[in-house]
């Protein structure tokens, strides 16, 4: 590697709360760099048979041992011992845009890992979902450095990570119908067993698993919350053994697999099925949009509010990889379940509110990443959207249009006149001046200023038009 | 809290948890396989259903 190269290399700033492995990009490959302890670890899991298991099942990501790489800096501490190359993962996301099934996945392969790791004499050092990414509907854990040899006698270290960042958001969703997205995005850590307690009501106490993982958990780490006992020693002394890890973790996928999401329709849902399209003219929309995806052959392509993924799918029969975003967790969670079934790995379901989009979050606001900067579009799809951002979000016209101007790829997007029944309704809520910008002539004039107009097509007797256009050279 | 099992604060209060938790559930699989044994014993039980305790 020269030294441009090596000045390119980018130490990835979400990667620094593991002392003994650090995660480097560099010429759009990943690496993992490790400190002499990280290293050993890795090589015994990785000479043992559950590495190789697991990586063939899809459950972990591919990972080899990258000799000679040499990597500029690399954030550990001390030496680099070794690095390692992982295999890519088409659009990195977060539990704060994952739908309750997403989550669950997470959660149910977080636990078979910690399982079959102790079964195999390994232990995970921690239980962040953040670990854990989706390929498509495919969740794979890529945190291979939290691999490491189990010490036998002691607990699970994870235990209370996995109860504030996956236990208690499925708990509160369903059964409280409180989305977890929210809390998950305004707290890097999690909700406490003491916040979960606060939450539940008298009624939840009988449900399976509150009074073990959530009142008594509470209970015990107030109580132990100023002790300077040596608790890990006691328990090693007490006969604490790996089986009672097995033990617990298995009454957690039990009670997890049986979590439900509370509803099953929202505002959304059915909403591709209520528009006021034309049987015909739906199809001529779909035709034209496969059309366009299919002209401008790109690798990434955004769907920005894809309800239940019907554009999402006709793109991925063109595109490398569909990031299918939408603001109803209820929605998406349903496409989530039907991509599960089918095995899809091109599509990417996220919950995503385009108005309110996920920010730069944890240490310097540098851990997670907003979405543009996790890759941006080849081409974004905006279908049936713009008049729910500027009549319903209030956002400027003009401004929603340099947004996806700065994304820099081609656009296809729909603009529902002010005569469309659907707009129609909407504009009847508010004064009568309140969106002087939301005219036909002003969103061309606003689209031509910054793309060039390649193709377009009117719909529903010209009260929907959807374009085809490309940033300007 | 003096102990430090990861670089993750595993929380000394849901240390002690596992024991109880763990416990509970590992006496729970052992009555249950007791209990799958003795109905087997008393031939109220399908036999490739020994040793099995889910």
């Amino acid at each position: 590697m020269d030294e441009q190269t090596r000045a390119a290399a980018d130490l990835e700033p979400g990667s620094f709360r593991d002392p003994d492995s650090r995660v480097v990009r560099s010429e759009g490959r990943i690496f993992r760099v490790l400190s002499e302890r990280g290293l050993a670890d890795w090589q015994t899991f990785s000479a043992s048979p559950l590495f190789a298991e697991l990586v063939d099942e899809g459950k972990l990501i591919g990972t080899r041992e990258a000799d000679g790489v040499e990597l500029g800096a690399t954030g550990l501490h001390e030496q680099v011992a070794g690095a390692l190359e992982h295999e890519l993962v088409p659009f990195v996301s977060y539990p704060y845009e994952w739908t309750f099934g997403m989550l669950r996945a997470a959660a149910l392969l977080q636990l078979e890992l910690v399982r079959r790791s102790v079964e195999a004499g390994f232990m995970l050092k921690d239980s962040s979902p953040y670990n854990v990414q989706f390929v498509g509907a495919r969740p794979v854990f890529v945190d291979v450095g939290s691999f490491e040899p189990l010490r036998e006698g002691e607990p699970w270290a994870g235990y209370r990570q996995f109860c504030m960042l996956f236990l208690y958001p499925l708990m509160l969703q369903a059964w409280k119908d409180v989305p977890f997205q929210p809390r998950l995005r305004g707290a890097i850590d999690g909700i406490s067993p003491a916040e979960c307690r606060n939450l539940l009501s008298l009624r939840d106490l009988f449900r399976r698993g509150v009074l073990t993982d959530v009142v008594l958990h509470n209970r015990l780490e107030r109580r132990y919350a100023s002790s300077t006992r040596d608790v890990k020693g006691e328990l090693k002394r007490a006969g604490f053994r790996k089986e009672l890890i097995v033990a617990n973790v298995g009454r957690l996928e039990r009670l997890v697999s049986r979590l439900r999401p509370p509803r099953s329709d929202s505002t959304w849902s059915g909403y591709g099925l209520t528009t006021t399209y034309s049987e015909e003219d739906a199809e001529r929309k779909r035709r034209f949009v496969a059309d366009a995806v299919r002209a401008e052959s790109p690798r990434l392509v955004w769907d920005v509010g894809a309800n239940e993924g019907q554009h999402s799918r006709d793109a991925a029969a063109s595109a490398a990889y569909v990031v299918a975003m939408d603001a109803d967790s209820v929605v998406v969670d349903r496409l989530y379940g039907e991509l599960t079934e089918e095995r899809s790995e091109r599509i990417l379901p996220l919950v995503v509110n385009v108005v309110d989009p996920s920010p730069g979050l944890g240490w310097r606001g540098l851990e997670r990443q907003p979405l543009p900067e996790r890759g941006l579009p080849d081409l974004t799809l905006c279908l049936a959207l713009l008049h729910h951002v500027s009549i319903s979000g209030n956002v400027p016209v003009a401004s929603f249009l340099d947004w996806l101007r700065d994304l820099g790829g081609a656009v296809v997007i729909e603009f529902p006149t002010p005569e469309d029944p659907m707009v129609r309704r909407m504009l009847a809520r508010k004064r009568s001046n309140d969106h002087p910008d939301y005219r036909r002539e002003w969103f061309e004039r606003c689209l031509e200023e910054r793309f060039d107009v390649v193709d377009s097509i009117e719909l529903g007797a010209g009260s929907r038009i959807v374009y085809r256009a490309r940033p300007h050279e | 809290m003096i102990t430090t099992l990861s670089y993750i604060d595993p929380g000394t209060g849901s240390l002690v948890l596992q024991m109880i938790a763990g416990g509970v559930a590992a006496a729970a699989v052992t009555a249950k396989l007791y209990w799958r044994r003795l109905r087997r014993v008393f031939g109220a039980n399908r036999p490739e259903d020994e040793g099995t305790p889910s």
